[in-house]
């Protein structure tokens, strides 16, 4: 087995479609929707509410598999003078995590009336977890993926509450501790491993920063009320992320890309 | 109400637990260590393999068992500096270059279509080894000097019996024709000859056959014999 597996070889059944990340940047239906915004908040009143549900179910579904695979990864790719022992112990602890998150989000997906393959999945962020320095690559999926799977997962469970399905506002709420603890967990090892390296940790901040970008895209995360996503500031704090990193996350749903 | 000023022994009357066992503290350090490590080379290769497999059950079972793994080369690894070896790395390695040779082997496969030999390589062969030799160890250690061992050896032994008859139910789910049945028996009898000649996880002496000192019939084990 290799020691670096690329985002195009990711072993899928014949019900995943696969689509390109450019593609959807550059999908002309885009240009449509005024820049910087989107949809607007996911809640029960947005007419098109149960569709956009649906999709994100199916997003965060194979984003769960996509970050089963990238801690995988991590657990194999590195060898110990590269990855610390205590290391490939919290990705292999959140291997596990991944995959209750996998199952979790597969039996939600069903409750809420979509099946696997019914949208297409995008590598993006797999490919994240590819980079080939261990403290980039956790810094850009413990910390802004993870830190963006706090904010989806908030809004998921707040669109829960709203709506009122008790299932799904449960079940986010648990995915939403594990998801805490994952950032954590990033936090913990960019500090560790940079302690006499700033340099290196300038470079892991700044490849997280391009990653949080990337998810701010046209507005689908932010603080106003036309953002689908809504950036979850109790739980970011929670994780360990300073309110200065969560303005900076902020402002970067209105630039462009 | 009993008498406080009775004499009781600390043992209480059920408890049968005798102080001889077949290992030494440096015995019991020294399979440890191999225990160690091949714990981390397989919960290395299950994260590995979550990305190469595409049968979404396999996948997500991977990603729970490279947990477990994980976490039993965790409790080898805290027990070491408690059986006096300062210096763990020393002691986390193979047995011998056949151990290391069968493991190259088994975490070979990584096309898509290889999720059987996958399989079989873990739930059919390295698995059992670890039963086996985690088995003899918790009959043959001390019950009384080397408790914690044992504590940690019922926990994993636990863990490793759930796993390898899940991972035999997903092998008896996924062989279905009879090319698939000569492709696991192939691949088992590979890795069996690779594993025999290692001697097994701790290599010779896994079961407690051929290592001198050791006494198979169990009449008379005694202290600090290794």
């Amino acid at each position: 087995m290799r020691r670096s597996f690329p985002a195009e070889d990711l072993a899928r059944d014949g019900r995943f479609r696969r689509a390109r990340m450019e593609d959807r940047f550059e999908d002309p239906r885009n240009e449509l929707v005024p820049a910087g915004r989107r949809g607007g908040k996911l809640t029960p009143e947005r007419p098109d509410a149960a569709h956009a549900a649906r999709q994100l179910m199916h997003g965060i579904f194979v984003g769960e598999i996509q970050a089963l695979e990238g801690a995988g990864r991590t657990v194999w790719d590195f060898d110990d003078d590269e990855a610390p022992f205590a290391l490939k112990l919290d990705m292999a602890r959140q291997c596990w995590d991944e995959a209750r998150h996998t199952e979790i989000s597969v039996k939600l997906g069903e409750w809420m009336g979509t099946e696997v393959g019914e949208f297409a999945e995008t590598a993006f962020l797999y490919q994240a977890a590819c980079n080939p320095d261990p403290v980039l690559r956790l810094t850009g999926v413990n910390r802004a993926l993870e830190g963006l799977a706090i904010d989806v997962f908030n809004t998921m469970r707040e669109f829960g509450l709203a709506s009122g399905d008790p299932v799904l506002s449960f079940c986010e709420d648990w995915m939403l501790a594990d998801e805490v603890t994952h950032v954590k967990m990033g936090s913990d090892w960019l500090r560790r491993l940079t302690e006499h390296d700033p340099e290196r940790r300038e470079r892991a901040l700044e490849f997280q920063r391009v990653v949080d970008k990337l998810f701010s895209f046209r507005g689908f995360r932010g603080e106003a009320d036309d953002n689908p996503i809504q950036l979850a500031r109790t739980f970011r704090r929670m994780a360990g992320f300073a309110d200065t990193e969560i303005d900076e996350i902020a402002d970067l749903s209105e630039e462009p890309v | 109400m009993a008498d406080p000023d009775a004499p009781r022994s600390p043992f209480a009357p059920w408890d049968r637990r005798e102080l001889p066992g077949l290992f030494t503290v440096e015995e019991s350090a020294r399979r440890v260590g191999h225990y160690a490590w091949i714990e981390m080379r397989l919960f290395e290769a299950l994260g590995g393999w979550v990305a190469t497999v595409p049968e979404l059950d396999v996948k997500t079972t991977l990603g729970r068992h490279c947990y477990h793994h994980a976490w039993h080369a965790e409790l080898w690894h805290k027990r070491l500096p408690e059986l006096r070896e300062m210096r763990p790395e020393r002691l986390i390695r193979a047995p011998n270059a056949d151990l290391e040779a069968f493991v190259a082997a088994l975490t070979e496969p990584e096309a898509a279509d290889l999720t059987i030999e996958k399989l079989v390589g873990v739930y059919r062969v390295l698995l059992p080894r670890k039963i086996a030799a985690y088995t003899y160890h918790l009959a043959a250690t001390s019950r009384i000097t080397d408790a914690p061992t044992i504590r940690s050896l019922g926990f994993i032994l636990d863990d490793e019996t759930t796993d390898w008859r899940e991972g035999e139910m997903l092998l008896q789910a996924l062989v279905q024709t009879d090319d698939e049945v000569a492709r696991a028996a192939r691949r088992q009898a590979e890795l069996e000859v690779l594993v025999t000649r290692a001697g097994g996880i701790a290599g010779p002496g896994s079961l407690g056959e051929d290592r001198p000192g050791s006494d198979r019939s169990g009449s008379e084990p005694t202290v600090g014999a290794a």
